[in-house]
């Protein structure tokens, strides 16, 4: 029996989700604000109770429409509704992740979020990748790889939600520091150390808001992190070049095209750090400098002259 | 020898005609009626979810002789004497024991789990200990008044030191049509004592309950406990099918309609902070009650009201904060010398806190079921926006309600989150709590960079002056005002009526002659700060909300206090 899936939002994501479903035989309903069309039989709706009777729900918009999609979903769904968000960012100054935002706003209680190095278009197509997602409902678990998964996607699983949405969401973060270090020229070294080490000191902030740190290290961080710097074409990678060509962080940002949440986030993740006493010196340095506080070169001088520890 | 009596045979009142329960009697009155059943379906339940599989089964044999053997040899008393024998003889039999042998050594074990761990309910000790433990209390807290009270409908002492808040009306409307799951904070030994009580001035129904076997010695205590439907816990017990045990009987109760009452908390909050870490096991056992109901197609809600006792003077507060601070406290779980087994400290507690009005504040939270959500004025749950939807969809896969331990599981973790929460918002700040925070934060304040044990240690060494301490008191209260009128925490009508002054003085009156040195008294125009640990203690409730009442030059302070909460 072919599972009933709804989708909200026909963004890339969207749209990607709503084709792999139906490619592995689901019944699709997908929801978006302005009329689409998407090739058969993939039922699109502007109408969200068009999503109650389906059983697992993906929810696929940008963090900064979270809320009022979640509050409008809300209206239609139930306990008996599996809930999955696809999003990078968080929410506000108070680093209210996805699925925090789904659960105050609805009723549903198996929620999940899915993550890691998956690309819209890939998806779509059904070019092996992987993803995980986290949750703590097995049941979710196995109803999105039923959904999704299959000899294109291996979705693997941890209980580790939180640190799922925070990794990701750094990763955003970390992608427009690698595109700032590869415009300037620098080396595959320096990458290597930019990735992991700033892929640490993050793990440290996402432990105090209850992440595992070891999920930072996998899929859902530097796995993720290695597809963007590999040229998936995200568009943190052009906001990072574009900043090392001289250009603001307004006028990059605008000329991009796409909403980049990385930035906003990891300026409330470096102002939670600093409140916990927590070192942050490659996120700290490039924050500043991208607003125009320190120099490039100041940069590199304060983050070469620091004391090196024990990994 | 006749204390092991008294707490493994508890004394139970002759039958001369059995008591036939009406339809208006609470569920717990059917109780006895039932208790082999609840027994027997314990032990079927647990036997053949090990039976199915014999590894499984050798092994928690082993784990129980292993561990049996482990306790009674550091006990060395009389139980060690007799059981001992029995559990070394085992261990070396089970390798030896075929398949229908450990099975009937299983059941054996566990049916004597069970049946250890079921308690007795007697109506006539219930009316008794309602008409007469109130009075008792009463008669302690004002012996001038004990033969006024005694006559009286309602005695009046209790009265005015206890009080009940919340929507007792909605709790009363709900209790005949599911099983309500009362799971309040912990801060005293006195807490279910004092919980049964506004349970009865609120006109809500008996509870069950798990009481530490330790509390089974003192033969009142015991016999009272022991007849009133509270089950043994016997928490020197670390064998895995104990613990099942324990679980399943309370889910048993609740799946059967029984009220029932368990401290999520596990223990006494040592800190005397709200507590944010809760233990899953019960809560897990009433989840799951509400499954097996679901599967059984049996509707009978599962109701869990947040509740948190609150009191302006804590009987074993020197105690529980000495542990707290201590890396030994951490690991003591049980206390058997503490206040509450001293019959002086308890005539000492009670006579204190007579007089000084609100010193016991029980505050009853908003139903909800074991996903969170609100529950209507017709028992059903309702998202935030009013709609009513079916509980029983959280439990379906596909349709169809289904048993899933894992799924369960995170539905308790998810739960034990909306509790800490509702706990930090229902819980009402009382006087002596407040006027610690103020003075504790100006500990802080004036010794900068110093250790907390290092504070701990300036014991009279502080003063401020009492226009000062007044002052800010007067400030915090203001500011724990906004926070009530935005629902982040509640204050008790002293806390709120009061004028600066008095709160102070009202604080340190409850202090003064109860605890072995007292926190804080006044010498001329000045607080002298005598015990900072307790003050620390008193104070620890208000961690949560430091920063948001603290004036921007107290902030430094606040932080630091605020940071203690980590230790939650």
């Amino acid at each position: 029996m072919s599972l009933r899936i709804g989708v909200v939002g026909a963004g890339g994501f969207g749209r990607a989700i709503a084709l792999a479903s139906a490619r592995n035989g689901q019944e699709v309903t997908l929801w978006s604000r302005k009329e689409r069309a998407l090739p058969e039989p993939i039922r699109t709706s502007t109408d969200m109770t068009s999503i109650r009777d389906c059983e697992v729900v993906f929810v696929a918009v940008p963090a900064r429409h979270a809320a009022p999609v979640a509050e409008q979903l809300g209206e239609v769904v139930d306990g008996s509704h599996l809930i999955v968000h696809i999003s990078r960012g968080l929410v506000g100054g108070e680093l209210k992740t996805l699925t925090q935002v789904i659960r105050e706003k609805t009723v549903c209680r198996r929620i999940g979020a899915l993550a890691g190095p998956l690309v819209a278009d890939a998806l779509a197509e059904g070019r092996p990748s992987g993803a995980i997602l986290g949750t703590g409902f097995p049941e979710l678990t196995a109803m999105v790889r039923e959904a999704i998964g299959g000899s294109g996607l291996r979705i693997y699983d941890t209980r580790d939600v939180v640190g799922v949405e925070l990794a990701s969401a750094t990763v955003g973060f970390l992608t427009v520091v690698i595109g700032y270090a590869q415009e300037t020229g620098a080396a595959p070294g320096t990458l290597a150390v930019l990735a992991t080490r700033g892929m640490v000191e993050m793990s440290r902030v996402g432990k105090t808001l209850g992440a595992e740190e070891s999920t930072f290290m996998g899929l859902a961080g530097l796995g993720d992190l290695i597809a963007a710097v590999a040229g998936d074409q995200r568009p943190e990678l052009r906001l990072g070049r574009a900043l090392a060509r001289g250009s603001n962080l307004e006028t990059a940002i605008g000329e991009l095209g796409a909403y980049v949440e990385g930035f906003e986030v990891a300026k409330h993740l470096l102002e939670h750090a600093r409140r916990n006493g927590l070192e942050t010196p490659i996120s700290s340095t490039f924050v500043a400098m991208s607003e125009g506080r320190m120099s490039p070169n100041d940069a590199i001088q304060a983050l070469m002259e620091r004391r090196v520890g024990t990994e | 020898m006749l204390k092991r009596f008294l707490s493994e045979r508890p004394l139970r009142l002759p039958h001369i005609k059995p008591y036939v329960p009406r339809p208006s009697d609470p569920a717990i009155f059917w109780f006895n009626s039932e208790r082999d059943d609840i027994v027997s379906d314990v032990v079927s339940r647990i036997c053949t979810e090990h039976e199915s599989d014999p590894s499984r089964l050798e092994l928690a044999l082993n784990d129980a002789a292993f561990h049996e053997i482990r306790r009674l040899e550091k006990q060395r008393d009389e139980e060690a004497r007799d059981r001992l024998g029995y559990w070394r003889s085992m261990i070396r039999r089970i390798g030896k024991m075929d398949d229908t042998e450990q099975r009937r050594v299983l059941h054996t074990i566990v049916t004597n789990m069970a049946r250890d761990v079921a308690g007795n309910f007697d109506p006539r000790v219930y009316r008794f200990a309602r008409r007469a433990v109130p009075r008792l209390i009463g008669g302690v807290m004002e012996p001038r008044r004990l033969t006024q009270d005694l006559m009286a409908t309602s005695p009046e002492a209790l009265g005015r030191v206890l009080k009940a808040q919340g929507d007792l009306e909605h709790l009363r409307h709900l209790q005949n049509r599911g099983s309500l799951v009362f799971v309040p904070t912990h801060s005293s030994n006195l807490d279910s004592i004092v919980l049964a009580q506004a349970l009865e001035i609120s006109g809500l129904p008996p509870v069950i309950y798990g009481a530490g076997k330790n509390l089974f010695t003192n033969p009142i205590i015991s016999f009272f406990m022991h007849n009133l439907g509270a089950y043994r816990v016997d928490r020197r017990i670390r064998v895995s099918l104990y613990k099942e045990v324990l679980k399943l009987y309370s889910q048993v109760m609740i799946e059967r309609g029984y009220h029932s009452l368990f401290f999520p908390g596990g223990t006494r909050s040592r800190s005397g902070m709200i507590e944010r870490h809760l233990k899953l096991g019960l809560l897990g056992s009433a989840v799951e009650a509400f499954t097996t109901n679901q599967v059984r197609r049996i509707d009978r809600p599962v109701w869990f009201v947040p509740t948190t006792i609150n009191y302006a003077l804590v009987l074993e507060a020197e105690t529980l904060v000495r542990d707290w601070l201590t890396e030994e406290g951490q690991a003591r779980y049980i206390i058997e010398d503490d206040e509450f087994s001293q019959i002086d400290r308890w005539i000492a507690f009670f006579r204190k806190v007579v007089g000084l009005r609100g010193a016991c504040i029980i505050r009853f939270g908003e139903p909800i079921d074991p996903f969170g959500n609100a529950i209507d004025g017709g028992g059903q749950s309702v998202t935030p926006t009013g709609r009513v939807i079916d509980p029983g969809g959280y439990v379906e896969h596909r349709g169809k309600a289904v048993p899933d331990p894992t799924r369960d599981a995170a539905y308790t973790r998810e739960l034990g989150e909306v509790l800490a929460e509702r706990y930090e918002r229902e819980t009402v700040l009382m006087s002596t709590q407040v006027v610690a925070h103020v003075l504790f934060r100006h500990l802080v304040q004036s010794t900068p960079g110093m250790d907390l044990f290092a504070r701990l240690r300036l014991r009279g060494e502080i003063r401020v002056e009492r226009e000062t301490v007044c002052r800010e008191l007067g400030d915090t209260r203001d500011r724990l005002r906004e926070l009530e009128n935005r629902g982040r925490v509640r204050t008790s009508e002293v806390v709120k009526e009061d004028s600066p002054i008095e709160l102070l003085d009202r604080a340190l009156n409850f202090w003064n002659g109860y605890h072995d040195s007292t926190a804080a008294d006044l010498e001329g125009d000045r607080v002298v700060l005598r015990d900072p640990s307790l003050l620390l203690y008193y104070q620890n409730r208000l961690v949560p909300f430091a920063e948001e009442i603290a004036d921007p030059e107290q902030l430094e302070a606040a932080c630091e206090i605020e940071k203690l909460g980590v230790y939650r």
